[in-house]
C-alpha cells in the first residue's frame, strides 16, 4: 500500500516549537499534555519517531497565539534558563526533572479556569499544594469573618476542588466529588421516624452534614465550626446556590413534587381519620396513589416512573448535588419505597434556597 | 510523640507507647492495656463525628499495632532494624543527592524500601493485629472496623509517605523558589477573577 501521501517528514524541533507547545499546556492549565512532552514517545523529541507536525498532534499546538495567557507564558517559557532545561531533558535518557516555573504557572492558570485536577496534580508535584489549599481556606475564613459570604464560600470550593485523595488505590489522586455514591450513605438507613430522616435533623446538626457532604472533606468543612450557626447557615445556602447553576429550576421542580407529596398526605390523612389505616388501600384513588411516584420523577428529573427510590437519589445527587439534602425514604400506597421531597418547616434555609415559598411552614413536606 | 524531623513518617510504636529503650514485653502489655483503656473512656465520652470516627479508628489501630509487634520479641526486633534501615538510607541519600548517578540508585532503593515498611507495618500489621485476640478484647475490633479500617489506614500510609516525600531533595522538578507572599497575592487574584467570572464557571467547587 502506498501511504507516501499521508507521511510528512520528521522535521527537527527547535527551541521555539517547544515553546509554544508547552506555552499552550501552560495557558490551558492542561497537566496531562505537559507530562506528554516529557515522555520517550513524545513528538518534541528528536530521538522519537513520533512527528509534531503529523495532524494528530495538531491540539498540542495553540489556536490562538494572540490569547494574553499564551503570550504571557511564551514569554516565561522563552526564558533562556528555562527553555535550556526542557531542551536538555528532551535530549536525556531516563526520567525528566521538570521546570518548576511553568509548572507553577500552569497550576495557577488550571485553578483560574477550574481545572482543579490538573491544578491539584500541579502543586502536589511542586509539593506545595497543602499549603496552597492552606491560602485559600485562610482567604475564606477572612472573607466569612468580613461578612463576605460569597467570597468565603468560593474561596472554600476552590480549597475542596484541590484536595488530594491519599486512599485512593493503588496511588494518590486528586479528590473528585463523588456525590452519587455519597447521597446513598447520607440515605443508607431508612427512616424508621421523622427524626431519623436526614432532613428533619435538628438544624445545626442538618447544617454541618450538608456541609460535610458538599465538602466532600470532613476535615474542611470541620473549620466552618469556628463560626456561628447562622453564619453556617448562610455559608450552606450560598455553596447550595453557587455550586449549581440549574439550582433555580430545580428548585421549581422540587416546589411542584412538594405540593404532590402534600395532596397525597393530606388525602391518606382524611381517610385515616375516617376509616382507620387499614383502609387507605382500599380507599385511595389511582390519582392520588400515583402522587408520590410522580414527585419522585420531579425529583430525579428524568421521565421514568418505574424507578427505584435509589436509582432516583444517585440521578437526582448527580445532577443536583444538594437536592439529596432535602429529599426523605418513604413507604408509600402498595408498599413501594419513593424518594419524597422533605424539610425542617422551622427552618429558614428551604425559604433561603428558594424550595419554600416563605420559611414559616408548618408541615414538613413528609409522608 | 516526639520525633525529630528527620525520623517523622516513620511511625515509631516504640514512642506510641511511651515506652524506655530497653523495655520487656510485660511493659508492652500494661502500658497498651492503660493507653486502650483510656481511649475508650475518651470515645464514650466525645460526640462521635466522622471526623472523629476516623481518628479514633486510627488511634485504636496504632495501639493495637504497637502491641502486637513490640509484644513479640522477634516481631519487634526485625520492625525496629527495619526502621533503622529505611532512615539510614533516607540519610545516605541526602548525602549523595549532588551526584546526580548515585543520587538516582539511592533514591530508587529508598523508594522501595520506603513503600515496602509503610505498607508493613501500617496497614498488612495493623489489620492484623486488629484479629488478634487480645487486642480483639481490648478494643472491641471487630470485622466493621476492619471493612472501615482498610481506607482509613490506606489514607494514613499515603499520607506519611508524602509527608516524608515532601522533605526530600527535589529530583523530579527542579527545586522551587517559593515566595509565599506573593502566592497569598495570585490567591486573592484567582478569587477575584472566579468572582468577577461568576462562580458559577468554577463548576461546582470540583471540576474538571
Amino acid at each position: 500500500m502506498n501511504r507516501h501521501a499521508d507521511t510528512v517528514q520528521k522535521q527537527p524541533v527547535t527551541p521555539e516549537r517547544v515553546a509554544q507547545v508547552m506555552a499552550h499546556c501552560v495557558a490551558t492549565g492542561d497537566f496531562v499534555n505537559f507530562r506528554f512532552i516529557f515522555a520517550p514517545f513524545s513528538p518534541l523529541r528528536n530521538d522519537s519517531t513520533e512527528n509534531l507536525d503529523s495532524p494528530k498532534y495538531a491540539y498540542l499546538l495553540p489556536e490562538d497565539t494572540s490569547d494574553p495567557l499564551y503570550l504571557s507564558a511564551l514569554e516565561a517559557i522563552s526564558k533562556p534558563e528555562i527553555l535550556d532545561h526542557v531542551m536538555a531533558q528532551l535530549d536525556r535518557k531516563g526520567p525528566p526533572q521538570y521546570p518548576w516555573q511553568p509548572l507553577l504557572m500552569l497550576a495557577d492558570n488550571a485553578t483560574r479556569l477550574g481545572k482543579f485536577t490538573m491544578a491539584s496534580q500541579a502543586y502536589e508535584l511542586l509539593r506545595v499544594r497543602r499549603r496552597i489549599q492552606e491560602q485559600y481556606l485562610e482567604l475564606g475564613d477572612e472573607a466569612f469573618r468580613q461578612g463576605n459570604i460569597p467570597r468565603g464560600v468560593l474561596a472554600y470550593r476552590v480549597a475542596c476542588g484541590l484536595d488530594y485523595d491519599y486512599a485512593a488505590f493503588p496511588e494518590p489522586l486528586p479528590a473528585v466529588p463523588n456525590y452519587q455514591h455519597t447521597a446513598l450513605i447520607l440515605h443508607g438507613d431508612f427512616p424508621e421516624t421523622l427524626e431519623q430522616s436526614v432532613p428533619l435533623r435538628p438544624e445545626p446538626e442538618f447544617v454541618r452534614t450538608g456541609l460535610v457532604y458538599l465538602a466532600g472533606n470532613a476535615e474542611i468543612a470541620g473549620r466552618l465550626d469556628a463560626f456561628d450557626h447562622e453564619t453556617r447557615r448562610e455559608i450552606l445556602a450560598e455553596w447550595i446556590r453557587s455550586a449549581d447553576t440549574d439550582w433555580p429550576a430545580f428548585a421549581a421542580r422540587y416546589r411542584e413534587a412538594l405540593r404532590l407529596a402534600e395532596a397525597y398526605n393530606r388525602r391518606v390523612r382524611e381517610i385515616i381519620e375516617k376509616s382507620g389505616p387499614h383502609a387507605v388501600e382500599m380507599a385511595l384513588d389511582e390519582e392520588t396513589a400515583s402522587l408520590p411516584v410522580r414527585a419522585q420523577v420531579l425529583l430525579s428529573g428524568r421521565q421514568a416512573d418505574n424507578l427505584e427510590w435509589w436509582q432516583c437519589l444517585k440521578e437526582l445527587a448527580a445532577s443536583h448535588p444538594a437536592g439529596a439534602l432535602f429529599v426523605t425514604r418513604a413507604v408509600v400506597v402498595g408498599n413501594r419505597e419513593v424518594l419524597l421531597p422533605c424539610y425542617r418547616g422551622d427552618s429558614p434555609l428551604p425559604a433561603m434556597i428558594g424550595l419554600a415559598e416563605n420559611a414559616s411552614r408548618e408541615t414538613p413536606g413528609h409522608v | 510523640m516526639n520525633d525529630t524531623p528527620r525520623e517523622t513518617g516513620y511511625v515509631d510504636y516504640v514512642a506510641l507507647l511511651g515506652l524506655p529503650p530497653d523495655f520487656k514485653p510485660g511493659d508492652v502489655r500494661r502500658v497498651y492495656r492503660k493507653k486502650m483503656k483510656d481511649l475508650m473512656v475518651e470515645i464514650s465520652r466525645a460526640e462521635i463525628t466522622e471526623e472523629r470516627k476516623n481518628h479514633y479508628l486510627l488511634q485504636i489501630a496504632q495501639l493495637n499495632a504497637a502491641f502486637y509487634i513490640l509484644r513479640d520479641r522477634e516481631r519487634g526486633e526485625k520492625y525496629l532494624a527495619d526502621r533503622k534501615e529505611v532512615m539510614d538510607l533516607e540519610e545516605e541519600w541526602r548525602t549523595h543527592a549532588d551526584d546526580p548517578e548515585k543520587s538516582d540508585q539511592l533514591r530508587r532503593r529508598f523508594d522501595q524500601t520506603l513503600r515496602a515498611f509503610l505498607s508493613t507495618y501500617l496497614e498488612e500489621l495493623m489489620l492484623e493485629a486488629g484479629r488478634d485476640p487480645e487486642c480483639v478484647e481490648c478494643s472491641h475490633w471487630d470485622a466493621a472496623h476492619e471493612r472501615h479500617a482498610s481506607r482509613v489506614l490506606r489514607h494514613y500510609r499515603q499520607r506519611l509517605y508524602q509527608v516524608i516525600h515532601e522533605r526530600l531533595p527535589y529530583y523530579d522538578i527542579t527545586p522551587p523558589r517559593i515566595d509565599w507572599e506573593e502566592r497569598m497575592d495570585v490567591a486573592r487574584k484567582t478569587l477575584d477573577f472566579l468572582s468577577e467570572a461568576g462562580q458559577h464557571s468554577v463548576a461546582g467547587g470540583h471540576a474538571s
